[in-house]
This record gives C-alpha cells, structure tokens and sequence, in this order.
C-alpha cells in the first residue's frame, strides 16, 4: 500500500515540472520585454539591471527557468509591482479564507447532494426522482456568478439580512465569519451539489440492483440499513472520486465567487492581479494554485484506494 | 466532466433514435437550443433598437412594454443587448469547441494510434494542461494574450483539448484493434489512411456527444471571462459583460441582473440536455 501511494507521488512530479514550466512562459509570452512586465513600467535602470541578473534574464531559457524555479523552491516567489510585498506573503494571506470557503462550499454541496442522490435512487421514477433530476440540471446549467447576484439581491438587499460582501477571520470574530461565509459557500456549493447528487443517484442505482444489496433485503435486514450500510459504502467510491474532482474545480471557481462577494482569497488575488497587471502575483498565484489543485487530486487519489479495497494490491 | 464511451449502436437503433427525438427532454433541450439559434441569427430584425443603441432619456428603466427586458444605465434596451448576446456566447462556444474537437481529437487519435513512446509524451503533454483548473487557465491565457473575443475562443478550445484527447485516444485503441481495421492493413494501406480514412469517421460520435456537452461549459466559461472583463470588449453586448455592469445598478435596477443570467442559463440547460439525450443514445448503459 506505502509503495502504491509512493508511486502515485512520484508519478506528479513530471505534471508538476510541466505546470512549472507553462507558469513560467505565461510571462515569457506577454509581447514586449520580461523585464517591464515583472517591474512594471516606471522601473529605474537600476531595478531593471538588478533584475536582468537576479533572473538570468540576458541567459537562454533553460538557464531562465532554472534560476526561476531554484528561486521559487526557495520560497522566493518575487516582488508584487503594485504592492512592493514579497508574493509568497501575499500568498499565504491570501489562502486560508480560499480554503475556508473551498471547504465550506464542499460541506454545504454534500449536505444537499447526498441525502438527494440517495432519495432520487431509491424512489426511481417517482416525483422526487424527477424533482431532484431537474433541481441537479439546474445547478449545473446555471452560471456561479448568477448565482451569487441573484442571492445578493434576495438576501442582502430585498431581506438585507446577510451581508453582499466582505471577510472576518475566524479568529477575530467566528460568528461574524460564518455570517459572512454563507451567501459565498452557497454560490460555490451549488454548482457541485449538482453534480455530487448526479453521482451518487447513480452510483446508488449501480449499487441497488447487485446481489449483495438483495441477498441483504432477503435476509430481513430494515431497508436504512440497506441503503446506508451496505449500498451507500460502496456507492461512495465513484463519489469520493467526484468529490476530489470536483474540488478541484472549485479552486477554479474561487476566481468568479471571490470577485463578486470581494472574498480575500487567491481568486481574488488572482484577478486583481490580472487588471494590476502585476505579473509576479499573476505568475506565483498561478502556480500556487494548479499545485493545489494536483495535490488534490493526488489526495482523492489515495482516499480511493484506501477505501476500496479492490484497489490495494493482494 | 463527464467522459463518453460508446457501445456499438445495433439493432434497433432507428427505433431508439425515434424514441430519442420525440422524448420530451430532447424536445426540450432542442427548443432552448433553437430559441438561442434564432435569436443569434435573427436579433437585427427582432428587436427595433440598436445593442449600442443609448437613449439618456429612458436610463434604468424597468419592464415595460416598450421594453421588455428594462435598460440599462446607458439607456440601452437590454432585451435587444440580450438577442445580440447569444451571438457572442454562440460564436465562443461553437468555436472553441471545434478547434478543440479538432485538434483534441487529432492528437488523441495519433496518440492512441501510433502509441509507445508518441502516445507517452502527447497525453503527458495534456495531463499538464488537466493540471489547471479550466476557469482559471482560461483566465491566464486570456490576461496573457490580451482580452478580445479571439483570445477567449482560443483560451477554452485550450482548455478543453485534453478532453478531447482523452477520448479520442481511447476510442482510437479501442477501434484500431477492430477485424476492419486489421483487414485493411493486411491490404496494405497506411497508417495515415487507415488512421483518418477508417478511424476517425469510427470515433466521431462520441466526440460529437461530449462537444454538445462542453458546448455548455464553453458558454459558460465565455460568460465567466465577460464578467471578469476579459472576453470581448465593450460595447459588445455579452451576457456575462452584462452581468458585470448589473452589479453596479443591483438596488436601482435589478432587472439588468435578471435577464442576461437567465440567456445563460436557458442556452446551457438547452445544450446540457440535448448532451445527456445524445449521451444516452449512444450509451444507453448511463440511461
């Protein structure tokens, strides 16, 4: 088992090495020089010298890119142009209210989708069947950002009981955090609850009709325990795959919802980067992110195998 | 996202595509999709006014019968911005869905034909690119090349291609190994030919099922970009763009919010539902 997962740790890094590599052209392929596109254009010649030696600038590329990513494995992401901050502080700042609300999107979209998927399997073809079907179509042909205007026009400005925007860390104030958290977490939530609760109707479909499930109802066993012991432990697999997926692009969604709610998170971070043009914060939110991302889906990967013991090796 | 595997469509299949077309969510999902076609097509003759047409006497005006939809704060009639919208969101999605569908499936196809060390460095090369998180991708592609409605229709084909040659790949090595395909090597044809002559026209209805699915999400990936700014350029009227200039008004007018989300909404659901119906023709296992 240590062994299998070993492998799955080793099998990222040519996908990290390549990720690395795309992060590092984006600023390479802006049309004009590297140099004003990091500095900014009001850099002195000064500036503009340090940083041509810093980054191996006058060097061929594969000399570029060694010095740029031996820096950035030092924890030396560079300086953000507008702010004059260190990026990796930027960074750090920047990912713990994007996880908070990764996590808080992911725990509401479960909450939803689960009992949902469940109750849409084993009432096929019925009313709630159909009515969870097109509730899960819905939520996932509606746009995030939608979404989030609709709820801010009904819950902050005609029923103003829940802020439109704005961030409280935990840490300063937890009810005010939370408070602030729901209309975000329910925007980011809903497009994945659509599609965990497509999942897991399925994968409970798959699961209802195998021999286990009716050697469990012949033997008298109550129908709860049925469908949440035996059918739903092995539905879960597909699901948990989904799941890791799907956070994952949650990460990506992170861009949309933390502009509209102005949440201080990477997406954020990303975006204002975007119009600063403020390639550094551009560049190191970028990777930070896509490293997230493979991460996760490393993750997913090992909960898979731990879960299913067909994946373990005899 | 959802791949597509097929199963060979056999017997019967006249009977099940009948069954397909008068089923009431394919009926559905093609009539959102026909409402979103025609207003593309037909949006100068719909509507009386202009999509930049400005009229500072009737700024944040709500639904009325001279408009519908309401205007926006330019006086700007947003029904009509709404029609011409669907060009836009339109155009991103069938464009980059078929450079995606084209170059995806290529390079799938070549990958999964020729396979060793070229199927290796090809679906290494599009694990790097499944390595982002698509908005995200897009957005850097976008911000990098500079925000137009050419650059968005190149930043989601980007995005997607590696669904493409995921397929592609694996419907290629599925099919390469058929009795046909062997026969025709033992007549001594090429690899080129028997690759885009025999194998490609093999594998084209399952890429055909996921493009109407990603279709979907290229609209809504499109809708994203425009919010952010980054898709085409004002005064080209998007939905997503629209949005973005509704939050500014949400008190004062909030019907500039309602109706550019719901085009979204209405077109993707239409194009989603259509995918799942063409999903379950040719896969009937996901029915």
């Amino acid at each position: 088992m240590g062994r299998q997962i070993l492998g799955r740790v080793i099998s990222l890094i040519p996908i990290l090495f390549g990720v690395s590599i795309v992060v590092f052209l984006l600023v390479r392929l802006i049309p004009g020089d590297p140099v004003v596109a990091l500095l900014g254009m009001e850099a002195t010649p000064e500036a503009i010298a340090a940083l041509r030696t810093r980054y191996a600038l006058d060097e061929s590329w594969f000399v570029q890119y060694f010095v740029w990513i031996t820096n950035i494995l030092g924890g030396d992401f560079g300086r953000s142009i507008q702010s004059g901050r260190d990026v990796l502080s930027l960074l750090t700042m920047s990912l713990l209210p994007t996880l908070w609300l990764a996590l808080a999107a992911t725990v509401i979209s479960l909450a939803i989708a689960i009992p949902m998927g469940v109750i849409a399997a084993t009432r096929r073809d019925t009313g709630a069947d159909a009515a969870a079907s097109l509730l899960s179509l819905f939520g996932l042909s509606m746009p995030s950002f939608w979404i989030g205007v609709l709820l801010i026009l009904l819950f902050s400005i005609q029923l103003p009981i829940l802020p439109a925007s704005g961030y409280v860390a935990p840490s300063t104030n937890f009810g005010l955090f939370l408070w602030h958290l729901i209309l975000p977490a329910i925007t980011l939530g809903t497009a994945l609850a659509a599609a965990v609760m497509r999942m897991t109707r399925s994968a409970m479909l798959e699961v209802l009709q195998s021999d286990y499930v009716r050697t469990a109802r012949a033997k008298g066993l109550p129908w709860r325990k049925v469908i949440w012991t035996h059918a739903f432990g092995n539905a879960q697999i597909p699901i948990i795959t989904l799941i890791g997926l799907q956070f994952g692009q949650v990460l990506g969604g992170v861009v949309i919802t933390e502009t509209i709610f102005s949440w201080p998170g990477i997406g954020k971070l990303t975006v204002d980067a975007i119009f600063a043009r403020d390639y550094p914060v551009v560049q190191g939110a970028i990777l930070v992110t896509a490293a997230l991302f493979v991460l996760i889906n490393l993750i997913t990967d090992i909960i898979y195998t731990l879960v299913d013991p067909r994946m373990r090796p005899s | 996202m959802t791949e597509v595997t097929i199963s060979p469509v056999a017997t019967g299949s006249s009977t099940r595509f009948t069954r397909l077309v008068s089923s009431p969510r394919a009926i559905l999902g093609g009539a959102l999709v026909t409402l979103a076609v025609v207003s593309a097509i037909f949006a100068p003759v719909l509507t009386p006014y202009g999509p930049n047409e400005t009229n500072f006497l009737a700024v944040l005006q709500a639904p009325s019968l001279a408009h519908p939809f309401g205007t926006d704060e330019l006086g700007r009639d947003i029904l009509t911005r709404v029609l011409f919208g669907a060009r836009v969101s339109l155009l991103v999605g069938l464009g980059s869905v078929l450079a995606s569908l084209i170059i995806g499936g290529l390079i799938g196809a070549i990958a999964g034909y020729l396979s060793g060390w070229a199927d290796t460095i090809i679906m290494r090369l599009m694990d790097v690119i499944f390595a982002f998180p698509g908005v995200l991708l897009a957005l850097a592609i976008t911000a990098v090349l500079g925000p137009s409605l050419g650059n968005a229709i190149l930043a989601i084909a980007v995005v997607n291609l590696p669904v493409f040659a995921r397929i592609a790949r694996a419907q290629t090595m599925v099919v390469r190994s058929l009795d046909f395909v062997e026969a025709k090597r033992a007549l001594g044809f090429g690899g080129w030919n028997i690759l885009f002559r025999t194998i490609l026209p093999n594998i084209a209805a399952p890429m055909l099922v996921q493009g109407s699915l990603l279709f979907a999400a290229a609209i809504i990936t499109e809708s994203y970009l425009s919010f952010l700014g980054l898709g085409a350029q004002p005064p080209t009227a998007t939905w997503g763009n629209m949005l973005r200039d509704a939050i500014g008004f949400l008190e004062l007018a909030p019907w500039m919010a309602w109706f550019s989300g719901f085009a979204i909404f209405l077109t993707v659901l239409g194009f989603n539902v259509v995918g799942d119906a063409l999903r379950d023709f040719y896969d009937p296992r996901t029915a």
